[in-house]
C-alpha cells in the first residue's frame, strides 16, 4: 500500500514500463523513464543539501520538465512550491520570501523573467534548469551524471509535500499545505469516483499553481494512465487545442469552464472527432447548463462531472451528467463524495434545517494541514466539534453559502466574503481594493466584479483620486500590474468625485451594484 | 512589418523596449505572451495590418513567433486582394 505522493510511480515503473506516463507536445517520458529521471533529480538535490520539509520552487511553464520537478522534488523529501511565470515579479519574490525557498526549478524558457525573481537580500541561492544573476545554477543536462537509484530516505505520509498559494483577503498571499496523505487521499478518491484506468489518457489543462493539476500529476500516476500535458501555447489558441485533444485521443477532460467555453466557440469544433471523451470534468467556477450541453453535444460518449472543493480541501463535491442537462437551471454542487462529511452551519455553527442558506464546512482526509505559518488564520479556517470524547474532529470552513436539498445534494449560493472567481482563478476584491487605495493619487478605492457574460466576470474599480492630484488611471493600472496576479487586476478604473457610502458610512457595495448593473459583490 | 510586431509586443504588451527579442523567438511558450495579451496582439495584427483572422486560423503555427505573424498576415493580405 502506498504512502507517499511518488510511490505509484515506482510501481509502474516495474509493472508496465513501455506505457507513457506524461506527454507534452512531441516529448514524452514512459513510466521506466520518469522514475529514473525523477531519482536522479532527487538525488542531485539531496547531494546538494536539500533537506526533509524544505521548499523548493518549480518555476516553470506547462512542460514536461514540470512533472519531473514534482515528483523528483518529492522524492527528495522535500516539498514543492508551484510559482506562476506569469505573475508579476514582485509578488513571485514575496513568494520566495515567505517560504524560505532557497532552490529554483526551472528552464531556459524563462531566462528572461528570472533576473527580476533576485533579490539580494531573499532566500534564493542556487537553481536548477539555468543560471541567472548571480547564482548558481545547474542545468538540467546535470541530471544524466546522477545515479538513477531511487534515494533511501525515511518520508513519512504525514510530510509536507506542496503548498500552493492562493489570493488572501489582508493582502498577503496564503500558503496552502498539503501532505503526502492529503494529497494521495485525494487521488485514490478522484481515481476511483471516476473510475480512472491504465488507459486513460488525462488531459492536464491548468497550471501548476493551480489545485486542479493534482488530478494530472497524482491521479493518473496513481491509477498507472498518461497524462498529456497542455503547452502553453495549446492554452491560447482553441483551434490548435481542439486538434490535440482528437490527436491525442484525451479521455478524461479536466478544466476551469473557460477553457470548455473558448472550444465551443472555435469553428472547428465540429469537424473534431471527440469520441475518446469519456468524462468531462470541470470546476472552479459556475458553468452555464446550456453551454455544457452544446459541449456534449459534440463529446458524444462523454459523461460531465461538477466539480467543487476549495484547494484547502481539494475535491469535496460531485454531480455526474450520464447526458446533457435538458433545462437551464444551475448544476448543483452535487453530493459530499466518500470518506468526507458536510455541516451546514448559521453564523454561530449551528447546523442549519434542509432547505435553509448556510455555510458549508468540510471534513475530509483530502484537507490540508495548515496555512503556512499562519496559526491564527489556520484556526480560524477551522471548525472543531467533539461528539465523542477525546474525538476531535476538524473541519474546513469554505466560507461558501450552500443549501442542501432533501435529495441531500448541496447547491451553490454565493461567497460570504468578497472572493470571486475570474477565469478559475480566486480574486479576492479586497486584496486589488487595498492595493489600489495604497497607491499615491488614490484616495479611496472600491473594486467590484461585473458580469460580462454567463462565465466571466471582469474586475473594475472607482477611483477618487487625492484632492489636487492628477487623476491617472493608466498609471495605476501600471502600478497594479507589478503588485497583482493577472487575474485580480482591474480592467477598467472609473475616476469618480466621491464612493457611494450608507448610513453607517461604509462603502455602499449594493448601490455599486445598482449603478453598474449586474455586479455580483 | 517584423519591426512593428516586434515594437508593439515590446513596448504595449511586455512594457519592456529594451528586451531582448528576435522575429525567430518562440513567444508562446517562453511565458512572454499572456492569454490575455493574445487577444490584444491580434487586434493588433488586424488593425495595423488591415487583415481580417478568421477563428480557424488563430493556431500556434501562424503566432508561434514574430516571423510566423509577419508570414501569415503576408498571406491573409494577398488572400485578401484576390
Amino acid at each position: 500500500m502506498h504512502h507517499l505522493l511518488f510511490q505509484p510511480i515506482d510501481h509502474h515503473a516495474r509493472q508496465q514500463p513501455e506505457r507513457i506516463a506524461f506527454r507534452c507536445g512531441s516529448e514524452a517520458l514512459s513510466y521506466a523513464a520518469f522514475a529514473r529521471r525523477t531519482n536522479q533529480l532527487a538525488n542531485l538535490l539531496i547531494e546538494r543539501g536539500v533537506e526533509r520539509g524544505e521548499r523548493v520552487g518549480i518555476y516553470l511553464n506547462r512542460c514536461l520538465e514540470s512533472a519531473v520537478a514534482v515528483h523528483g522534488i518529492l522524492k527528495a523529501g522535500a516539498a514543492y512550491v508551484p510559482l506562476d511565470p506569469e505573475a508579476p515579479a514582485d509578488r513571485t519574490r514575496r513568494l520566495i520570501r515567505d517560504g524560505d525557498i532557497r532552490c529554483l526549478i526551472t528552464a531556459p524558457a524563462l531566462r528572461r523573467k528570472l533576473p527580476g525573481l533576485v533579490n539580494e537580500a531573499g532566500p534564493l541561492e542556487w537553481l536548477v534548469g539555468y543560471a541567472a544573476a548571480d547564482l548558481e545554477g545547474v542545468p538540467w543536462t546535470a541530471l544524466e551524471a546522477e545515479s538513477d537509484a531511487p534515494p533511501q530516505l525515511r518520508i513519512l505520509g504525514d510530510d509536507l509535500a506542496y503548498i500552493m498559494y492562493t489570493s488572501g483577503t489582508t493582502g498577503e498571499p496564503k500558503g496552502i499545505m498539503h501532505t503526502h496523505r492529503s494529497g494521495l487521499a485525494y487521488a485514490r478518491l478522484s481515481a476511483q469516483l471516476y473510475g480512472v484506468r491504465p488507459d486513460d489518457v488525462i488531459g492536464n489543462h491548468c497550471a501548476l499553481h493551480y489545485d486542479i493539476s493534482t488530478f494530472g500529476y497524482f491521479t493518473a500516476p496513481l491509477t498507472g494512465a498518461t497524462t498529456v500535458i497542455i503547452s502553453d501555447a495549446h492554452t491560447k489558441f482553441p483551434t490548435s487545442l481542439l486538434q490535440l485533444i482528437e490527436a491525442e485521443k484525451i479521455t478524461i477532460w479536466y478544466s476551469v469552464p473557460l477553457a470548455l467555453l473558448q472550444l465551443l466557440r472555435s469553428p472547428t469544433l465540429s469537424e473534431r472527432d471527440l469520441t475518446a471523451l469519456r468524462w468531462i470534468l470541470f470546476g472552479g467556477e459556475v458553468f452555464a447548463p446550456r453551454h455544457l450541453r452544446d459541449f456534449m453535444r459534440h463529446a458524444p460518449g462523454a459523461r460531465a462531472s461538477n466539480v467543487y472543493g476549495p484547494a484547502e480541501v481539494n475535491q469535496c463535491t460531485f454531480y455526474h451528467l450520464y447526458a446533457p442537462p435538458e433545462t437551464d437551471a444551475p448544476l448543483p454542487l452535487g453530493w459530499v463524495w466518500p470518506d468526507s462529511e458536510a455541516l451546514v452551519v448559521d453564523a454561530h455553527d449551528r447546523p442549519v434545517a434542509t432547505g435553509e442558506i448556510g455555510q458549508l464546512l468540510i471534513r475530509s482526509a483530502t484537507m490540508m494541514k495548515a496555512y503556512w505559518k499562519q496559526p491564527e488564520l489556520t484556526e480560524r479556517s477551522f471548525y472543531h466539534r467533539e461528539r465523542i470524547p477525546g474525538n476531535r474532529e476538524t473541519f474546513y470552513r469554505t466560507g461558501d453559502l450552500v443549501v442542501s436539498d432533501s435529495a441531500g445534494r448541496l447547491h451553490f449560493m454565493g461567497r460570504m466574503d468578497r472572493q470571486v472567481k475570474v477565469r478559475g482563478h480566486r480574486v479576492e476584491l479586497e486584496e486589488t481594493e487595498a492595493a489600489l487605495a495604497a497607491l499615491p493619487g488614490v484616495h479611496e478605492a472600491a473594486v467590484y466584479a461585473r458580469s460580462i457574460g454567463d462565465n466571466e466576470l471582469t474586475v473594475e474599480a472607482l477611483v477618487v483620486p487625492d484632492p489636487g492630484a492628477p487623476a491617472t488611471p493608466d498609471g495605476w493600472s501600471a502600478q497594479l500590474a507589478k503588485l497583482l496576479p493577472p487575474q485580480g487586476l482591474p480592467t477598467a478604473i472609473k475616476v469618480v468625485e466621491a464612493l457611494p457610502r450608507n448610513d453607517a458610512g461604509k462603502i455602499d457595495r449594493l448601490a455599486i451594484r445598482a449603478a453598474t448593473q449586474r455586479i455580483i459583490a | 512589418m517584423e519591426e512593428r510586431i516586434l515594437t508593439f509586443i515590446k513596448n504595449d504588451l511586455l512594457d519592456d523596449g529594451q528586451l531582448d527579442l528576435t522575429p525567430e523567438d518562440d513567444v508562446l511558450t517562453t511565458g512572454l505572451v499572456s492569454s490575455l495579451a493574445v487577444f490584444r496582439l491580434i487586434d493588433f495584427l488586424e488593425q495595423t495590418f488591415r487583415v481580417r483572422i478568421p477563428a480557424e486560423e488563430m493556431t500556434i503555427e501562424n503566432f508561434i513567433s514574430v516571423a510566423a505573424m509577419s508570414n501569415y498576415v503576408r498571406s491573409r493580405q494577398t488572400e485578401q486582394q484576390v
